[in-house]
């Protein structure tokens, strides 16, 4: 039985590997029939598994695949337990409905068999990242899916731009797998082995000294993958790569792999008091700080990237107030209705022959009535309207952060401003998209085909009915991840009506932020006052350049320590270095100059050189007088 | 009447091998050093055989049928470079050939 894991893992690879080894012979169709085939087999046999821990009350299973070393044990072993059967089920399925989408994205690409092996392959390593039983397997998929991010990201590399964006994803998360691999090797030498089963039942034991450090470390990992301050700039760039690929990657699973190791170590987690302050104060920042530049972002992905950072704030948000069961319930519903704003910006980027600029937009949804629809509801999704998905799983957030009291009311009012500004971002973007006169007229617009409707109007459904899985009255994700979180202290919902008002104010924020995003960009307020309102250019500036940070970054990192580097590579390498080569080499030059006279290149000269030397060999034979004959 | 002693043996392998060396020395033609060289071979195996002759030992003699085959050996390959050389430069003179100059 626990052998299906590995084909749930491993189809995937194989349809990658497969793809890549006769992609000359493959054209679109066959492609096409291979990979979705592919993604429709490994969806199902997750969805029978799902169904059988499901039956088993939840149960981890797990599988030792194969012992690398005896001791410290080190092993390639999975584990499927509520956690990451979620996970599972949600990158297969996800990933199936993508590729559909892909397939009539990328159609005529060049590369479109590449397209589909590199998708593959990264479905391959976020199911090993998720299935991993311990940290090493875990660190393998954190690494694979990095690289096939990276892969993704360039895919069009001839474009300059995409090309520097995969760069610079990739080093930035270069930065957080730094930090993951230092844990790794604390975790190592502290607990003497990798496997979570184990290190959790340590610590709950006694906590070693050092586990905040490991922590700390783990949590720097998180951050670069999950795209957190200051490592997040990686994530607007990310989005020069094909739109699917950044839905399912840079939006729905591989972002949200710091979110679920996090609350895979949750465990360690609740005992490091530091951590937690840092997780959610670093979530409130990121959250905040992505919120205010999405307001003042042209490019159609970009808003939506921002959205996503800001969004993953929230969650780790809830990691830190102790909600972990409301970090994966974000998750879950963030995947779905950010996907499907990714999904659906494809198909408007698709449409309008790759124009991103949303102010060169608008009037489309007469146009792509579908598209519209769909986006809408992806709209009031992530602006947590009831009763749609963000709005259970974002008040869950919120409502959690408050029951933690103290310092955490502070926590719940920021937060709070960030969820009535992601609604007052995503009411701008869907109305400047859909609804504004356009300023040109734009013709020629038609509503995208049904391989592309088609996933949406499947994502949006689930964007609306996801958030049932856990409400306050049924809870159905807290029962499936009992046994993951059997030993930790989860910080549930205040009690009574206290939720019922919280959940009031947080749709209240939802509404008015939308409001607000009609009167401004629709009615346009501010032309009925009468005077100018202070600063608003510098706030917009400081908005659409997200706080100058990236530059701030750029000449902090970038340029100083590039003219540092040539300061020193001028002293250290020209002089000390380059001298002390080219001055052994200019002195054997210089003396074998000297010696080459004797070379004169007759024969009978080396004769002389022979017979001189043969001579002072037999004097020297003849001064030795102890040789007895 | 004059005896033959070994160093009059002796003597006579200095002198051609001496003879052979102030030839390699001062002759330019490539037949004649390598005359010369046989000629300092055969000097040393006279050498060779007066001593074993001398101590009465046959360690010697057996060096010199040593010798004799790799003289053999190389009047073969030595030959043939010579001819080749001609062959080139219709000269056998080693002073032209001067490649290895440093």
């Amino acid at each position: 039985m626990e052998y299906i894991l590995l084909v749930v893992v491993f189809i995937p690879l194989m349809v990658s590997i497969f793809l890549n080894s006769i992609s000359t012979l493959l054209d679109e169709r066959l492609t096409t029939f291979i990979t979705i085939n592919g993604a429709l087999l490994s969806f199902s046999i997750s969805l029978f598994m799902f169904g059988f821990l499901l039956l088993d009350k939840f149960k981890p299973i797990s599988l030792k695949l194969y012992t690398w070393f005896p001791d410290p044990e080190i092993m390639f072993e999975f584990l499927l337990d509520g956690l990451s059967g979620t996970m599972m089920l949600l990158v297969t399925g996800l990933g199936l409905v993508i590729q559909i989408f892909s397939t009539s994205y990328m159609s005529g690409d060049p590369r479109y068999v590449k397209y589909f092996v590199y998708f593959n392959f990264f479905v391959f390593s976020m199911l090993l990242l998720v299935m991993s039983a311990n940290f090493l397997v875990m660190f393998f998929g954190w690494e694979l899916v990095g690289l096939s991010s990276y892969l993704l990201i360039s895919f069009w590399s001839e474009k300059k731009k995409a090309a520097k964006a995969g760069n610079k994803a990739f080093v930035l998360n270069r930065i957080g797998d730094f930090g993951f691999l230092i844990a790794l090797m604390m975790i190592l030498n502290t607990y003497d082995t990798f496997s979570f089963k184990k290190v959790f039942a340590t610590t709950l034991i006694n906590q070693p000294e050092n586990l905040d450090l490991i922590v700390v470390f783990l949590m720097i990992g998180a951050f670069g993958k999950s795209a957190q301050f200051p490592l997040f700039s990686w994530l607007p760039d990310a989005m020069e790569g094909p739109t699917p690929a950044s839905a399912l990657i840079h939006a729905a699973t591989m972002v949200t792999a710091g979110v679920f190791m996090l609350v895979r170590i949750s465990p360690l987690l609740q005992f490091s008091e530091l951590s937690s302050i840092l997780i959610i104060s670093i979530g409130l920042l990121t959250a905040l700080i992505s919120a205010f530049a999405a307001i003042n972002q042209d490019d159609i992905k970009k808003v939506l990237a921002y959205s996503t950072i800001s969004q993953l704030g929230f969650m780790f948000i809830a990691i830190g107030a102790g909600a972990y069961v409301a970090a994966i319930f974000h998750l879950v519903t963030h995947a779905f209705f950010k996907a499907l704003l990714f999904l659906g910006a494809g198909a408007v980027i698709h449409e309008m022959h790759h124009e991103q600029n949303i102010q060169k937009m608008g009037g489309l949804k007469k146009k792509m009535p579908m598209t519209a629809a769909m986006m809408g509801i992806g709209t009031l999704a992530i602006s947590g309207i009831p009763p749609l998905a963000g709005f259970w799983s974002k008040d869950e957030i919120l409502a959690s952060t408050f029951a933690n009291g103290g310092i955490y009311y502070v926590f719940w009012a920021l937060s709070l401003l960030a969820a009535f500004m992601t609604a007052f971002y995503m009411g701008r973007h869907w109305l400047l998209i859909f609804h504004k006169e356009p300023i040109n007229k734009i013709d020629d617009v038609h509503e995208a085909p049904k391989m592309m409707t088609r996933p949406l109007l499947l994502l949006g459904i689930f964007s609306i009915f996801i958030g049932f899985i856990n409400t306050p009255f049924f809870h159905g994700l807290e029962k499936v991840l009992h046994y993951t979180l059997l030993d930790v202290e989860v910080t549930h919902l205040p009690e009574g009506i206290a939720v019922v008002i919280l959940a009031l104010i947080s749709i209240g924020a939802g509404f008015t932020g939308l409001g607000l995003a009609y009167l401004v960009y629709i009615i346009d307020i501010f032309s009925y006052f009468k005077f100018e309102i202070p600063f608003i250019k510098e706030v917009k500036g400081l908005s659409s350049n997200v706080l100058y940070l990236n530059k701030v970054g750029h000449t902090l990192f970038v340029q100083i320590p590039k003219s540092l580097v040539r300061k020193v590579a001028v002293v250290i390498d020209g002089l000390v270095i380059d001298g002390f080569v080219n001055g052994v080499s200019s002195f054997f030059y210089k003396s074998s100059k000297i010696v080459s006279v004797t070379q004169s290149g007759f024969v009978r000269n080396y004769v002389v050189y022979f017979g001189l030397f043969l001579l002072l060999l037999i004097s020297l034979f003849i001064a030795t007088p102890l040789i007895a004959l | 009447m004059i005896e033959v002693t070994t160093d009059w043996y002796l003597s006579l392998g200095a002198l051609l091998f001496s003879i052979g060396f102030i030839g390699m020395m001062v002759r330019r033609n490539a037949l004649i050093m390598f005359m010369c060289i046989e000629l300092m071979l055969n000097a040393v195996n006279l050498t060779f055989i007066t001593a074993s002759k001398h101590f009465g030992t046959i360690d010697a003699q057996v060096a010199v049928f040593f010798v004799l085959v790799v003289a053999a050996a190389e009047v073969v390959v030595g030959l043939a470079i010579i001819v080749s050389i001609f062959k080139k430069q219709e000269t056998a003179s080693v002073d032209i050939l001067r490649s290895s100059k440093g």
